[in-house]
């Protein structure tokens, strides 16, 4: 008796998703090259749309005379200030909102009515009560990481098990004992997307304030930039940000897969 | 983000320019809302423009800088407005416009900007003189404007630089004078009519006015590269603008014995000015910026404030003067009209 093979197609294999890791590289290359070409040939003027070759110069330029590392240190400075401040009072709220009733009760309402407001709307209140200084700056940036991380952390401690819950209670945990070990575990993933999140917030903001009378900065650079007509410099400042967004990312999903090893992702 | 869009959309509007300019009538002309536009409005309204055959069409701005953008992009003809930073460093970045004719200049005698101090600082004679702003905060509309360079000269003159001050950049004349009513910052470098509504409000007091103590040519005529080419429309141009200064030369900013000696036409250009400022007449009659009676730029001070832009680190070196000034278009009208 002979075995018949039939060859089977997998219908689904459209469904597949390959990485395209050349195609990637590719189109960023691609387009960076594009553009060199097109001010190259002199179609675009370069004072609207800089080189890129004449970008990473500035760049050079810049980071020689010092000039960059004072902006960016500054940057730096309020950023992580910021995001610090509103992330830990983030975290401590929306553990303490998704686990006590009654903290539930009061703040929920308050972050429901405040949520809303745009954090650049309160920018000029924010001046008005700090003044000009690094505080307004600091706290426009915490505002604006505190709410998806107190929203985020309230929505993961509300998803905790409630099984693995009961189980613990089982097992003779007390009630910060469950809080420690099972709700604030069960709540990471959530609380990690929400300092994703609350990173490019904080990015944005950051930039806002500081286009706002600054002396130095980032944003301050860039607006110094437009102001004076340097699209060079203006260039070398979105360049900044844009890899400052990159890492923060990069840094955070490291963080995460050291902090929830359980999680492979 | 919105200076942004603009920047996106000069290369293309830049690439349609030509062709659409030539099939316009109307001459494109970029000013700001301010009495030193006045020769520019005296122009328009008696029709100095259109007998030499121009039909002038004025494009509003919030700023000077945007003017000189606009002009490299192609989208106006004409520009009058302050010399700023951003200018030379457009011109350096390639793209060519030509400063033609005098628009307004601090001078001695003739209040246009001045330097505000808070109320309460003056009181407690904390700052009395400008030797006083050492180590103060002094609010300016942007980094690289004509009043961040005014201040910077006249911190030289008495010793300072802009290193001994903190220079707070509020983007535009009613933030700065907030800033200054909030306390945010401590003196502030405003045009009229913003210094004398500052002192009625009971917040500011004016420590000098600045062309008292540096005067220089604040401000000036533009021509784009295409404009400037289309030679006998641009000496038209001039010609209904020479006509138009010495019109309000001689309303405006005759003196007699060191003082203001109105000319016969005074209330009209007062009434011209107050129509396109949207201004009150009381507060234009505050003060008329002084200019050449015949719209002759101060040349000299142009090479100078690029040095000065370019040893203070706003714009990369000092351009050659033949590379930014045509003075040419002027004398050319000058000579037509005195015939």
């Amino acid at each position: 008796m002979t075995v018949e093979r039939v060859a089977v197609s997998d219908r689904a294999a459209f469904l597949r998703r390959r990485e395209h890791r050349v195609v990637r590289a590719l189109a960023l290359v691609g387009l960076v090259v594009l553009w060199e070409l097109l001010t190259r040939t002199g179609w675009v003027s370069s004072l609207f749309l800089p080189s890129p070759l004449g970008v990473i110069e500035e760049f050079a330029d810049m980071a020689r005379s010092g000039q960059l590392a004072v902006h960016l240190g500054v940057s730096l400075k309020r950023l992580l200030l910021g995001f610090g401040v509103g992330a830990a009072t983030g975290i401590t709220v929306g553990v303490a909102v998704g686990f006590f009733s009654m903290t539930e009760a009061i703040v929920q309402p308050i972050i429901a009515a405040t949520f809303p407001i745009p954090k650049i709307a309160l920018l000029p209140l924010l001046i008005l009560w700090l003044g000009l200084g690094e505080a307004s700056k600091v706290a426009v940036v915490a505002l604006g990481v505190f709410f998806p991380m107190a929203i985020n952390t309230y929505a993961g401690v509300r998803q905790a098990d409630p099984l693995l819950v009961r189980a613990a209670v089982a097992f003779g945990a007390g009630r910060w004992s469950v809080i420690r070990k099972v709700v604030v575990p069960s709540a990471l993933p959530m609380v990690f997307a929400g300092l994703k999140l609350g990173a490019g917030t904080a990015l944005l903001l950051l930039v806002a304030a500081e286009q706002i009378a600054a002396e130095s900065g980032i944003g301050f650079l860039i607006t110094q930039a437009g102001n004076l007509m340097e699209t060079t410099k203006l260039m070398v400042g979105l360049t900044v940000l844009s890899l400052l967004g990159l890492l923060s990312h990069w840094g955070l999903a490291s963080l995460e897969r050291a902090v929830i090893p359980w999680r492979h992702t | 983000m919105r200076r942004l869009v603009p920047l996106l959309l000069v290369p293309l509007l830049a690439s349609l320019g030509p062709g659409a300019a030539a099939a316009q009538p109307t001459v494109k002309v970029g000013v700001l809302k301010l009495t030193s536009s006045a020769p520019i409005f005296i122009g328009v309204e008696k029709g100095f423009f259109r007998e030499f055959g121009i039909e002038p069409e004025l494009i509003y701005f919030q700023a000077a800088a945007p003017i000189a953008t606009a002009l490299a992009a192609g989208q106006l003809e004409v520009g009058a407005t302050g010399l700023t930073a951003a200018l030379y460093n457009i011109v350096l970045g390639g793209e060519q416009l030509w400063i033609v004719a005098d628009k307004g200049r601090e001078w001695p005698g003739y209040p246009l900007t001045g330097i505000v101090a808070q109320r309460e600082l003056w009181d407690s004679a904390a700052i009395r003189t400008v030797k006083d702003l050492k180590g103060h905060r002094i609010g300016v509309t942007q980094l690289g404007s004509t009043f961040h360079y005014h201040l910077g000269n006249i911190l030289e003159k008495d010793g300072l630089t802009l290193a001994d001050v903190k220079v707070v950049p509020l983007q535009a004349m009613p933030a700065t004078v907030e800033a200054l009513k909030g306390r945010q910052v401590d003196a502030i470098l405003v045009p009229q009519p913003f210094p004398g509504a500052t002192e009625a409000q009971g917040f500011g007091k004016i420590l000098a006015w600045a062309g008292d103590l540096y005067p220089w040519q604040i401000a000036a005529v533009f021509y784009a590269k295409g404009f400037a080419a289309d030679r006998a429309r641009a000496v038209a141009f001039m010609r209904g603008y020479v006509k138009s200064a010495r019109y309000y030369f001689d309303a405006a900013l005759t003196q007699k014995d060191g003082r203001p000696a109105p000319g016969a036409n005074y209330d009209e250009v007062v009434r011209i000015t107050a129509q396109y400022t949207g201004a009150r007449p009381e507060i234009i009659k505050l003060g008329f910026p002084f200019q050449d009676r015949s719209g002759r730029l101060l040349v000299p001070d142009i090479e100078r404030q690029m040095k000065w832009w370019a040893a203070n680190g706003f714009i990369k070196r000092p351009l050659p003067l033949k590379q930014i000034v045509d003075t040419s278009f002027i004398e050319e009208a000058i000579k037509t009209l005195d015939r």
